[in-house]
């Protein structure tokens, strides 16, 4: 930090150590509200305290973000940058705050920073428009020295001393340092307050908190120097300036001149991309299998068993079974493709997951700013990425929140779609009933989604689209991590269970779904099965321990002197025919029509209820046949 | 010391907006009134494309809401007028030995007049044929959202008043004396 060797005394240094701060201050706030959150780094107080390229933290009195009395949450990017400018107080700091237009690239598979994303836009050999920014906002803050020593500032160190009953001029110089230390309280209130009515901070909120790729992105600058506008862009913008605030050898100014609107911004032209569904989504438990998307493609070549491998991030601890029990047969679960599982495919009897349609926002934030060493007068370019601030989590649609998803492009992501291990499902051909159940808690362990990606003029929305998706809940140890998509990224999730990314081959997802966990599949379907109706007039006689045991359910007075174990290998060896038969690809709305009719067949035996009471006693009989 | 009065540009709102109204401008004042450390919460209007600061201060919170209802209640009683809700800043001065007690002065040295005028919503306008009605009813639903959209920007107008005056007037402002949030006593007031 320069200092002047004329002002060597411990009050020279507070004053120095005062306006550097301020310009910490002013740094901090102002890209706390305009740089998207870096997540490489993550600073806390203390570190900065400790960091050694902080000259000032040695001698500040009290931690940083308590400065003027505005405790700040930490913000990486401010502190990186104020180490690598702060050179000398004499020299003005002007923040540029630029607003980035990429195109997306059209018909590529890629990964964004992990985020994948698939463009089928109709013109597939759009060629890539170049990069375009604009400077929306720039801040200035500068200290300008007095040149005269005998300033008006004397003359206010005598008035405080005169307000204070004419006390010494020891006195009068400390009333004068609070009422000064004061004024930048107040000013960096205002300050906080006025960066947010700017229209830049709606747009930084929407890019920072929505989990969705967008080709505007925000990065900003910084330099020592200030490069004028153009005419044209200065008609454009506002000014604002704050009264500067006076110390004893000289003033701190602050100023910002802001675009006026970002209508013409958002309103130029970019690339369309046309609606994409991802065929291998997997819903909630909670979707309503009757409703269909339209513009779903057919679900015949929809590979069999793909549904069955993906695992799913709710937790199935209350509910799995009952809600698999009306599931009426692979075929509704293969052929919807985007939207089936074990524990999906049936209409919510027992709700226990109520909530709306799902929305998936996998870390799909666009603007972040990536840096980490960036010197100084360097532009930062603001790379598309999945990561995104941790402190703005998304929300659900019909949630009112900050971070609600607005009109332009929605996107749901595939986070991750592990499926079992093969060791887990085995188990559920020998052991029974507990590892069915176990088997089935395990398929909501995991997180599956879709991608749609749908770009409008302007900012993101996906407010209409996801609405209508159906949503995924997912389980309170996962839920953080769907919504916030907080530091990590796609590439990282799908590295942790070692899974090829979805996005890059649907071929190739299901090939490994099916490698992987055939028994998982089939145990899933035996147990639909084995506690639903017969859908087939042959296997009726198979069904009948499973229309016994769903009947015992029903009729509590019967006894349950049956033994478990007689039950699970009564059941392993039905579901082994029921698997063998059951195993072949139908469409969906095949599914639809088996379900359906499972439903109505339902109702008829719950009307016979009563009479199945003396078939119950014989039950065991029958199934030791 | 003088007492410095901002009139703050008149808002008109409909009773259901006076809350969201209120709660911008009176936090948005505290913010640069309310000295001490704070911890600075955004909070986004329901009602409004606007994103408002205050204090993390439950007791400051409250104190505001109960004057607000407060406010409600006499609107309830008296729709369709023009009415001001004060926010002042005083000095506590030495007590004074009266005849009848000690008496305590107030010196104030700031007011805020926020000046509103309270309408009462449009009705839908009535009619046997269906389509027009329904036709009616867009029309309604557009004339609402423009109008709110209007006070959206009202809003906006005021608290960059409010930034305006609170960064051109400072000498008036007495020196810290504690270290509360809350730095400076004030009081609400509201018609009766």
């Amino acid at each position: 930090m320069a200092t002047s060797p004329s002002h060597s005394s411990p009050e020279s240094a507070i004053i120095e150590q005062v306006i550097t701060e301020f310009f910490a201050k002013s740094l901090h706030i102002i890209l706390e509200s305009r740089s998207p959150y870096v997540s490489s780094r993550n600073y806390s107080v203390d570190q900065f305290m400790s960091s050694p390229s902080s000259s000032c933290s040695s001698s500040s009195s009290m931690p940083r973000d308590k400065w003027f009395n505005l405790a700040l949450r930490d913000c990486p990017a401010a502190l990186e940058n104020f180490d690598i400018w702060r050179k000398s107080n004499l020299d003005p700091l002007v923040i540029d705050i630029v607003l980035i237009r990429r195109p997306l690239v059209p018909d590529v598979a890629r990964p964004l920073g992990g985020c994948l994303l698939r463009n089928f836009s109709g013109n597939r050999d759009l060629a890539l428009e170049p990069k375009s920014w604009k400077i929306v906002e720039r801040w200035i803050v500068q200290y300008e020295r007095h040149k005269s020593s005998s300033s008006k500032n004397h003359k206010e160190i005598r008035k405080c001393g005169t307000k204070n009953n004419g006390g010494s001029s020891c006195s009068s110089e400390t009333a004068f340092y609070k009422k000064t230390y004061e004024r930048y309280i107040i000013l960096f209130r205002s300050l906080y307050v006025l960066i947010r009515l700017l229209p830049m901070y709606k747009l930084f909120r929407e890019l920072n908190s929505s989990g969705q790729i967008c080709p505007l992105s925000l990065s900003h600058r910084i330099s020592s120097s200030i490069q004028p506008f153009t005419q044209e862009d200065e008609a454009k913008m506002n000014q604002f300036t704050f009264v500067p605030i006076d110390t004893p050898r000289g003033r701190l100014s602050l100023s910002v001149q802001y675009l006026r609107t970002l209508e013409d911004i958002r309103s130029e032209p970019s690339a369309p991309l046309s609606l994409q569904f991802i065929l291998d989504y997997v819903g909630s438990p909670t979707t309503d299998p009757f409703r269909r998307l339209k513009s779903l493609p057919s679900a015949r070549s929809s590979p069999p068993l793909v549904s069955f491998t993906r695992q799913h991030s709710w937790s199935n601890d209350h509910g799995a079974l009952a809600s698999v029990s009306h599931c009426p047969s692979v075929a509704c679960s293969e052929a919807r493709g985007i939207r089936c599982n074990p524990s999906l495919c049936l209409p919510p009897l027992t709700h226990h997951n109520d909530h709306s349609p799902p929305v998936i926002s996998e870390s799909q934030n666009a603007a972040v700013t990536h840096k980490n060493n960036m010197s100084f007068d360097e532009f930062w370019p603001s790379p598309f990425s999945p990561t995104s601030s941790p402190s703005s989590p998304a929300h659900l649609p019909g949630q009112r929140s900050p971070n609600a998803l607005q009109s332009g492009s929605s996107q749901i992501d595939i986070a991750k779609a592990c499926p079992n291990t093969a060791s887990q499902t085995q188990a559920y051909s020998s052991e029974g009933k507990q590892q069915i159940k176990m088997d089935t808690l395990r398929c909501g362990n995991y997180r599956t989604g879709l991608t749609l990606v749908k770009h409008h003029r302007g900012f993101p929305s996906g407010k209409d689209d996801t609405e209508k998706l159906a949503e995924l809940p997912s389980s309170s140890t996962q839920r953080p991590r769907s919504k916030s998509s907080s530091g990590l990224s796609l590439s990282d999730k799908f590295d942790d269970c070692g899974f090829a990314c979805p996005f890059a081959d649907y071929k190739d997802v299901t090939g490994s779904c099916n490698r992987r966990s055939p028994d998982a599949v089939i145990g899933a379907v035996v147990r639909m099965l084995t506690t639903a109706a017969p859908l087939r007039q042959g296997l009726s006689d198979l069904c009948r321990p499973s229309q016994v045991f769903m009947d015992e359910s029903l009729n509590p007075c019967v006894q349950h002197d049956q033994d478990n174990t007689e039950q699970s290998e009564c059941r392993a060896s039905t579901s082994e025919i029921l698997a063998s038969v059951l195993l072949k690809s139908k469409t969906a709305a095949e599914g639809l029509e088996e379900l359906r009719r499972y439903k109505e067949m339902k109702e008829s035996i719950l009307k016979r209820g009563a009479s199945w009471s003396s078939d119950v006693d014989s039950g065991p009989k029958v199934c030791r046949q | 010391m003088n007492c410095e009065t901002c009139q703050l540009k008149e808002l008109v709102v409909e009773p259901p907006e006076i809350r969201e109204v209120l709660r911008s401008i009176l936090h948005t004042i505290l913010f640069h009134r309310a000295l001490g450390l704070v911890r600075p919460k955004d909070v986004e209007c329901e009602l409004f494309d606007i994103i408002y600061v205050q204090c993390e201060d439950h007791e400051l919170e409250k104190k505001i809401d109960e004057k607000i209802n407060q406010f409600i209640g006499w609107v309830e009683k008296h729709p369709n007028r023009k009415s001001q809700v004060c926010i002042s800043f005083y000095e506590v001065k030495n007590k004074h030995a009266t005849w009848f007690g000690n008496k305590i002065e107030r010196f104030y040295w700031e007011q805020w007049y926020i000046n509103l005028h309270i309408v009462s919503p449009k009705p839908h306008g009535k009619s046997h044929n269906t389509k027009a009605h329904v036709v009616t009813g867009e029309n309604a639903f557009e004339e609402s959202n423009s109008r709110c959209a209007a006070l959206g920007s009202s809003l906006r107008e005021v608290l960059l008043q409010i930034i305006n005056f609170v960064n051109e007037k400072k000498d008036h402002i007495p020196p810290l004396q504690n270290s509360e949030i809350v730095s400076f006593p004030y009081e609400i007031s509201t018609p009766r």
